[in-house]
């Protein structure tokens, strides 16, 4: 006779403990990913799912997976790194604003004004991880035939491209010269998400469950639990810019 | 008018066609027909700014030489000096400006200033550099058309200038902390840029005065050929400086051996662009300008000292992009390149005809400006004279 081992699972934790860092004052939350190397399989769904939930534009891009081939036949592996921001404690890009335009908020997540934004992208070129994209204004439709009757063209297809992304709280429609375009972009844990009570787009895409999300100051975390392993590490961490996203090795 | 003049404003022309269409590009694609990326951030018109802006400090220094020092030698230069610095001032920073994605926003620099950084500080250093030199230029212009108060306004003069002086080493200072405060770029994070930026400047400052003296000076005055030979002596003896500044710079990071830096480096001598490094940099903005300058029959003819003048400015250009983008095109993290395919999202970077277009019509204004300045405001001691 077999025996179902009932578990739960981790996004449906992740999503309780996430409630629970919800009730709590913004300050008191410390808001950490950790990602699973060994989980991930490099589908590039976060990847997507970013794209997706924020509208990204070509050539922005959140979170990016990086793909290592290590050792030579037939002793040859391979490796994935997914690169959102690191929401770094002690940020480079930070203090190089110009008009305090990007910042730490309250709950510790590194983020940009659009508004006050002037695009210089010193903070781009700060930032040790390559986490900043410049958002150029180019859309994925630009160049293709407006094609009418069978196929879908620009004109239909463009459509989608304008729907208004909802990063920080707020509808950022695609118009010519105005925020997000010309702005540097950069992931924010999808803070309008976990202000909604939803863990952030990548963290629930991920197929493999590689990803986790939480409250770090809560001890009974999950990702509270992993970061204290031996087996974790951090992205330059010798730089001192204290990455909030951790690595499982 | 002079066969010269006619030549110039023919190329000005040109260059203010050219420019037109950068400009209408720029404003109304935004930058979209730009080639630069988000990995490749900064491109031909930050390394711009950054050559006119240090050239603009540098030039500044020979004003008051004779305000402030009262060296004979370079009596009634001042004005010259300080129309030069409000020009290359000005270019450089329409350069930045264009570059900026929402240019309407500048003044959020003004209301609600960083004062942690670099680029803040900057901006808020150039409007006061700009404001001074504005009114030492209108004070240099005034001395002389009324009687009395010109001993007052001397001293004005070299009050602004003792103000002047240390605001130009922050400002040409501030430009290598620019860069070198970033912890990300091991090519640019190196302690001596302060101290090297304003030596740069203050070179391309006495090549400036070099080009500008040949072109607009007077032939039959005795004392221009003593300028020219005193500014080609200071401008050798700064070219060898900066020739040893980028030795050292170089053979430290090569023999330090990290990785970024070392890629940084390789990508200036020996990648794609090997040929703006050693053809356009080392040979015709370097040696060879060393080369006519220490030739005393060549030296002392204030077209070759001119030529020597303008290629020691083009070497300094193209040496500012070769400081810009090498740094730029060495990932932060290896497979970075591979992981996400867009043509933003490249370590490699040529300018588009846009920025190209760009640059050459605000040069082309810049050129236009000083020529009618130069007409109109009397700068020079012959005009003065004659007036």
């Amino acid at each position: 006779m077999t025996t179902v081992l009932e578990r739960e699972d981790i996004l449906l934790r992740m999503q309780e403990e996430l409630k629970r860092a919800l009730a709590k004052p913004r300050e008191q939350r410390r808001w950490v990913m950790v990602i699973d190397l060994r989980k991930c399989v490099g589908c590039s769904a976060c990847t997507i799912a970013c794209i997706a939930e924020n509208k990204l534009p070509p050539g922005v891009v959140y979170r990016p997976v990086m793909e290592e081939e290590i050792g030579s036949f037939p002793n040859v592996t391979r490796r994935f790194l997914p690169r959102p921001c690191m929401q770094c404690d002690n940020p480079p890009c930070v203090p190089v604003c110009p008009v305090s335009a990007t910042y730490k908020n309250a709950d510790g997540v590194v983020v940009i004004d659009y508004d006050e934004c002037i695009g210089c992208r010193y903070c781009i070129t700060a930032c040790p991880y390559a986490a900043r994209t410049f958002d150029f204004g180019n859309t994925y439709t630009q160049g293709t035939p407006v094609a009418e009757g069978l196929i879908v063209g620009r004109e239909r297809a463009d459509d989608y491209e304008r729907i208004p992304s909802f990063e920080y709280g707020e509808a950022w429609p695609r118009e010519r010269e105005t925020s997000p375009i010309g702005n540097t972009r950069k992931c924010q844990f999808c803070l309008h998400r976990l202000n909604a009570g939803m863990l952030p787009a990548c963290v629930t895409t991920c197929i493999g469950r590689a990803t986790y999300f939480g409250d770090a100051n809560d001890p009974d975390s999950l990702v509270s639990e992993l970061i204290s392993r031996s087996n974790v590490m951090r992205l330059k961490e010798e730089l001192g810019t204290q990455p909030r996203v951790y690595y499982l090795l | 008018m002079k066969p010269l003049r006619i030549i110039l404003w023919v190329l000005i022309a040109l260059s203010l066609i050219v420019g037109a269409w950068g400009v209408y590009d720029r404003l109304v694609n935004g930058h979209e027909n730009a080639a630069y990326g988000s990995y490749v951030v900064w491109g031909l018109w930050v390394a711009m700014y950054l050559f006119l802006a240090g050239t603009a400090a540098g030039t500044f220094f020979f004003a008051t030489l004779d305000y402030l020092f009262r060296v004979r030698l370079f009596q009634g230069t001042g004005r010259l000096a300080l129309f030069a610095t409000l020009i290359t001032l000005g270019a450089g920073l329409v350069h930045i400006w264009f570059d900026q994605g929402h240019m309407e926003r500048i003044w959020k620099v003004y209301t609600r200033p960083n004062p942690q950084s670099v680029m803040a500080q900057m901006v808020w250093g150039y409007t006061l550099f700009g404001l001074l030199t504005t009114v030492m230029l209108v004070i240099a212009l005034r001395v002389g058309r009324r009687e009395g108060g010109a001993a007052r306004a001397r001293r004005w003069l070299a009050f602004l200038s003792v103000l002047g002086l240390p605001l130009t080493l922050f400002l040409s200072g501030g430009v290598g902390a620019l860069l070198g405060v970033e912890i990300s770029r091991p090519f640019w994070h190196v302690g001596l840029f302060p101290v090297q930026f304003p030596v740069f400047s203050l070179a391309s400052g006495a090549a400036l005065m070099l080009l500008i003296i040949s072109l607009f000076g007077d032939a039959h005055n005795p004392q221009q050929a003593q300028q020219l030979r005193v500014l080609a002596i200071a401008t050798v003896v700064l070219q060898v400086v900066k020739l040893y500044f980028l030795w050292a710079d170089y053979s430290q990071s090569l023999y330090g051996g990290l990785p970024q830096n070392v890629a940084a480096i390789n990508a200036v001598l020996f990648g794609p662009y090997w040929w703006a490094f050693w053809i356009l940099q080392i040979l015709l903005g370097s040696l060879v300008p060393i080369l006519i300058l220490v030739l005393p029959g060549v030296a002392r003819r204030p077209a070759w000292a001119g030529v020597a003048g303008a290629l020691v400015l083009f070497g300094f250009a193209v040496a500012r992009a070769n400081i810009v983008f090498p740094a730029l095109t060495v990932p932060e993290i290896e497979a970075l390149q591979q992981a996400f395919s867009d043509p933003r999202l490249q370590f490699a970077y040529f300018p588009s005809p846009m920025e190209w277009a760009l640059s050459i019509g605000i040069l082309g204004a810049a050129a236009a400006a000083f020529l009618l300045g130069y007409t109109w405001l009397r700068l020079s001691v012959v005009q003065q004279e004659v007036a």
